[in-house]
């Protein structure tokens, strides 16, 4: 058995397997594939509020430090700043970490949020320090506002990734689950507005 | 002393993670490369545990063992003598989460113990075997070369 502790330097050991073999994308898809068991119905069903349920759920269990709290409102999710407890492992790997390792995060990730409907600005900042920015939105419009603000405050535009080029299946999708979220947030309402107060 | 010892959550969801990716690896690039993956986690992330099976010590080896199982919430029992360890795990944790998950738990599963622990012992004096006797239920030895069976 790998342990649970130790998952993310055998991961750290298959991106270098994949990346010698120009793998990697198609690796990030099948784990987002598999990530969809955990995420999929969560974020249909509740939208933001679920991303914040599973976030906060992953906070605990992988031991996350945050040093600021992000801001959630119902049609945003905005990162905070927290230290990434899977690169800092990797960093402190006898194997050495991969230079692309951050890479997957979004790899697997915004194909769930183009799937359940919503855009995201991803910017890993720097690939050496525990540190990015996963931003989630409702509406276009501020998806690609705040892409460019960060590109313009000196963000890497190559280390931002985003699923903008996707807009037609992002709002196909926002139209196909409206009813279900709807209903969802309709009857566990209170809840929600509770998470969002939370921040 | 264990070079790494986490002690705090567990996010135990990363063996459905790793099933998955047990089996993409498998399947695309074959068993072999799979192989050769697990192996270089045992000799390089473990790279302490491993010197020190080189250098004849097995006593990181049996901390990391009891550690991990004891911390995974396994049914096991380590037994343990100069030239032998052998570890018998009645209920693997990754098995037991991978049905809670309700996931198809990979044919490839036990790879990941006996590469791992293969390449903890590469080069070293010490060999390492795996014995499934059925799902989640192992026994797994670690002897050093040459000393009985």
């Amino acid at each position: 058995m790998i342990p649970s502790d130790h998952f993310v330097r055998f991961y750290n050991e298959v991106f270098k397997f994949l990346d010698k073999k120009n793998g990697l994308e198609d690796y990030y898809l099948e784990i987002s594939r598999h990530q969809e068991h955990h995420c999929l119905d969560l974020f249909s069903r509740k939208g933001i509020a679920g991303m914040k349920e599973y976030w906060g759920m992953i906070a605990k269990e992988e031991n996350i430090i945050q040093n600021k709290k992000g801001f959630v409102s119902d049609t945003k999710m905005l990162s905070g700043s927290s230290i990434c407890p899977s690169l800092t492992k990797n960093l402190d790997n006898d194997a050495g970490a991969c230079e692309k390792y951050c890479c997957h995060c979004p790899g697997w990730v915004i194909p769930i949020f183009t799937k359940t409907g919503f855009y995201c600005v991803y910017d890993l900042i720097n690939l050496l320090e525990p540190t990015c920015s996963m931003n989630v939105f409702a509406i276009r419009e501020e998806a690609e506002e705040f892409k460019q603000q960060r590109i313009a405050n000196g963000a890497k535009p190559e280390l931002i990734y985003d699923n903008l080029d996707k807009t037609d299946e992002v709002e196909a999708n926002k139209e196909r689950l409206r009813p279900i979220r709807d209903a969802a947030l309709g009857a566990g309402g209170a809840d929600c507005k509770r998470l969002f107060a939370d921040g | 002393m264990l070079r790494y010892q986490e002690n705090n959550e567990l996010h135990r969801d990363f063996h459905g993670t790793t099933n998955t990716t047990l089996d993409y690896i498998a399947e695309n690039y074959g068993v072999d490369a799979l192989k050769g993956i697990l192996q270089d986690t045992g000799e390089k992330v473990y790279k302490s545990i491993h010197d020190k099976l080189a250098a004849g010590d097995a006593s990181e080896l049996l901390e990391h063992l009891n550690w991990f199982y004891f911390r995974e919430g396994a049914k096991y029992q380590l037994s343990v003598n100069p030239d032998e360890i052998i570890l018998e795990v009645f209920e693997c944790p990754a098995i037991r989460h991978l049905k809670k998950m309700g996931l198809k738990i990979s044919e490839y599963a036990c790879l990941q113990t006996s590469e791992v622990n293969a390449g903890m012992c590469k080069n070293t004096q010490w060999e390492s075997s795996v014995e499934v006797l059925e799902e989640g239920h192992c026994i797994q030895t670690f002897r050093r070369k040459g000393c009985g069976k």
